[in-house]
């Protein structure tokens, strides 16, 4: 019972938090001429849509302006636009409105001429929030791959050197750390990328892909590395990806794509995408593994000189035990305490693995939201992806709020 | 020790690229001369990019030299370990576009991108690290609603990632306002790169102390202080903050490491804003522009077997941003040691 009293307080205290984002965020997109927020918000006008900006008529007045465009009663849709966002009224009622929108997922629409369309064609004059929805499932699998591997690497491994204190194991594990916090994470990502298709890229190349069941006909060295799926090469003669995976972009039904390439019965290509994974998993992973080592260590050793580990030990219990049943029990504390702590900045690194690794996540979408080389920066992707990357953070600090609730009964007590 | 050892070397090298006789002041005259009739290229933003030139026009000027022949592997380091000279490339040189005609010197991008990379990251530190230990002061120790309303704004700005508000922070500015002050282009679009960095950097700061103050707070010299009747300011200036300052200093320390990888990763995406050129000297900047070149490369060796991996180009600059992230690590966990009362023996 108490534990629910301290859930839904929670939740109700991370209102406030959720609606100062979205305060910022209105702030810096206020900020932007009107143009560039009704484009944001509605996505490039049609061909019959007047959008150029009269300030000498007063926005407000509705229906037709008595337009030297005669033909049409285009400008109306200006006006529509602006009344819809509320940017004839004062600022705190720009405020609820925009509040408003994003509390419903109105996030905007996807900029024609920007370049993220232009590099996916197929999101052009989408809602924000319909595309945010088909990349999302990919970065949830690989966000949980790589917190799978935090967990199955930083734990023991802490544990491991707190044990053998300055031996060269610890040394080794302080190495990891230290060049956890100084690796660029795209240099770290580049170089294992690069690294792995030189060396097995052209070393076992040729045999590797003949006997590889999901890709008969072979693909070029680098796209068995990167990118999300096989090469469309790989689904048989007619050269096209199946009709459930949707163009290669998203797939049907659930949107996870290992979970749908077994509803598909293509088993090889479910773990084809898992073994895709592993390297952008490793190399999100690298930093945060760095953070909870150092932390693991600490508290283990720490814990080590506590009487009930000593008595433990007085009693005969095996050394391995001792480690395993009784210290080791803290670290789970200090790895729920430190994961909450540096969820933020490992979700930032999604969108640099993701742009190396070419995985089709939301952090791609991003990296190419804010490019200009081939189009306008668009500003509907950019802040919905900030509106979404805030809420899984948050999300993620209720989760670990109830989890440390759970193992610790002083927190929820107290 | 080793960390300040490694720190001092840059910080030398940073003064050294700064005193140079090539440094930026004479490429700036060079500009300022050949702006306006539009002979030089690379300054069209006002700022003397690192040596981008056509290949077939004069060298622009000391800073750059021409490449050698059209192929861009053969962009080599020209350093003779025999005779102990540079050359015209000591460290090789990048390729920017594919048809090999503009390039990039790495020795001079990191001779011009160390006091760049300490300028930003030493000042966003500095200026998050004040703010945050004011802030987190005040809230510490008045307590009650001034803390529970500051620390909630201090989550609000935890849960946002940096590196995503510092990318709608200088889009939006940039847009709006591409010079401030009068200023020219370099400077304002670094005081934008240096805000956004400071405005999402400074809640760290502020959670840190608070934690601090909170237990110097119910130590005994403040009650004295108190009962003296010491102002709430002199308390907290000459009693709070002197002696919650040292998780700061670690923290701080960390942070200057941090921010050049965080540019790096910027630059890597492509969001071109983010410096007033898109060839910045700058090191994250120079180490990004090599590892995307590098995987060009990759692709084209692809297709033409026995081509030489241009190694160089990813190296030299990986490894100084390595050793000055990790020098600046290493420092840290040495100021852990001496600061930390807990920890002294």
């Amino acid at each position: 019972m108490r534990m629910w009293i301290f859930i839904i307080r929670r939740v109700i205290l991370l209102i406030p938090v959720i609606v100062g984002v979205m305060t910022i965020t209105f702030a810096l997109v206020s900020a932007l001429p009107v143009d560039q927020q009704l484009i944001a918000h509605f996505g490039q006008p049609g061909p019959h849509d007047l959008w150029l900006y009269n300030p000498t008529l007063q926005p407000g007045q509705g229906g037709c302006p008595p337009a030297p465009n005669t033909h049409t009663c285009s400008n109306s849709f200006y006006y529509n636009a602006i009344d819809q966002l509320g940017l004839n009224q004062p600022i705190p009622v720009q405020w609820g409105v925009y509040i408003y929108h994003s509390l419903t997922f109105q996030w905007g629409t996807v900029d024609n001429h920007s370049t993220a369309a232009d590099v996916f064609p197929a999101i052009k004059g989408l809602p924000v929030t319909t595309v945010l929805s088909w990349y999302l499932p990919y970065t949830l699998e690989l966000a949980a791959l790589s917190l799978f591997l935090i967990l199955l690497i930083a734990i023991p491994l802490g544990n491991l050197s707190a044990v053998s204190r300055n031996r060269p194991v610890d040394q080794a594990a302080r190495v990891l750390s230290f060049s956890g916090f100084a690796m660029p994470s795209f240099l770290l990502a580049s170089l294992l990328l690069m690294g792995f298709v030189i060396v097995i890229g052209t070393a076992s190349h040729p045999a590797w892909v003949s006997t590889t069941p999901w890709c008969p006909s072979g693909e070029i060295t680098f796209s068995e590395f990167y990118g999300s799926w096989p090469s469309a090469l790989c689904f048989g003669s007619s050269s096209i990806y199946p009709t459930w995976m949707g163009s290669g972009i998203h797939t049907t039904p659930t949107g996870f794509p290992t979970i749908d390439a077994l509803v598909a019965g293509q088993y090889w290509l479910s773990v084809d995408t898992v073994i895709r994974m592993i390297l952008p998993a490793l190399a999100i992973a690298f930093g945060t593994i760095a953070v909870l080592l150092r932390f693991v260590r600490n508290s283990m050793l720490e814990v080590m000189n506590l009487d009930f580990v000593r008595t433990a030990r007085a009693e005969g219990i095996p050394s391995k035990t001792v480690v395993s049943r009784h210290a080791g029990r803290n670290s789970l504390n200090v790895t729920i305490t430190v994961l909450g702590l540096t969820f933020a900045s490992f979700i930032g690194g999604f969108p640099v693995i993701e742009y190396v690794f070419h995985l089709n996540g939301i952090g791609r979408m991003l990296a190419y939201s804010i490019q200009q080389s081939q189009g306008t920066v668009d500003y509907g992707l950019i802040f919905g992806t900030t509106l979404l990357f805030t809420f899984i953070i948050v999300i993620a600090n209720i989760i670990v709020d109830v989890l440390y609730a759970y193992l610790d009964p002083r927190v929820r007590l107290g | 020790m080793i960390g300040l050892g490694i720190i001092l070397a840059i910080v030398l090298f940073a003064v050294y690229a700064a005193t140079q006789p090539t440094s930026w002041n004479v490429m700036t005259q060079y500009c300022a001369t050949n702006q306006t009739n539009g002979s030089a290229p690379q300054c069209s933003l006002g700022f003397p990019t690192v040596c981008t030139y056509p290949v077939g026009s004069p060298p622009p000027g000391p800073n750059c030299y021409q490449t050698p022949t059209n192929n861009p592997s053969d962009i080599a380091p020209t350093w003779n370990s025999h005779t102990l000279s540079g050359g015209p490339l000591p460290l090789g040189a990048l390729t920017i576009n594919p048809d090999g005609n503009y390039f990039f010197s790495t020795y001079q991008g990191l001779l011009r991108g160390a006091d760049w990379s300490l300028i930003i990251s030493v000042s966003v530190v500095a200026a998050g690290a004040l703010i945050g230990l004011l802030v987190g002061a005040i809230s510490g120790f008045m307590g009650g609603t001034v803390d529970e309303s500051i620390m909630r704004i201090v989550d609000i700005f935890l849960s946002i990632p940096q590196i995503l508000f510092v990318i709608i922070f200088v889009v939006v500015v940039v847009t709006v306002h591409p010079t401030l002050f009068g200023l020219g282009a370099v400077p304002s679009r670094m005081l934008i790169l240096i805000v956004g960095f400071v405005i999402i950097w400074w809640p760290f700061y502020a959670r840190v102390v608070r934690g601090q103050v909170l237990v110097v707070r119910e130590q005994k010299y403040v009650e004295a202080a108190q009962a003296s009747g010491a102002s709430r300011g002199r308390i907290i200036l000459r009693h709070i903050i002197p002696n919650s300052v040292y998780p700061v200093f670690i923290q701080l320390s960390l942070d200057v490491g941090t921010i050049p990888l965080f540019l790096g990763s910027l630059v890597y995406l492509g969001f071109s804003t983010i410096f007033p050129s898109p060839y910045f000297p700058e090191w994250g900047s120079v180490t990004a522009l090599a590892v995307t070149n590098l995987q060009g490369f990759l692709v084209t060796c692809q297709v033409a077997p026995g081509c030489v991996i241009p190694w160089w180009q990813i190296l030299f600059p990986g490894l100084a941003l390595f050793m000055y992230a990790i020098s600046v690590n290493f420092l840290s966990d040495g100021l852990r040691d001496a600061l930390d009362p807990r920890l002294r023996r």
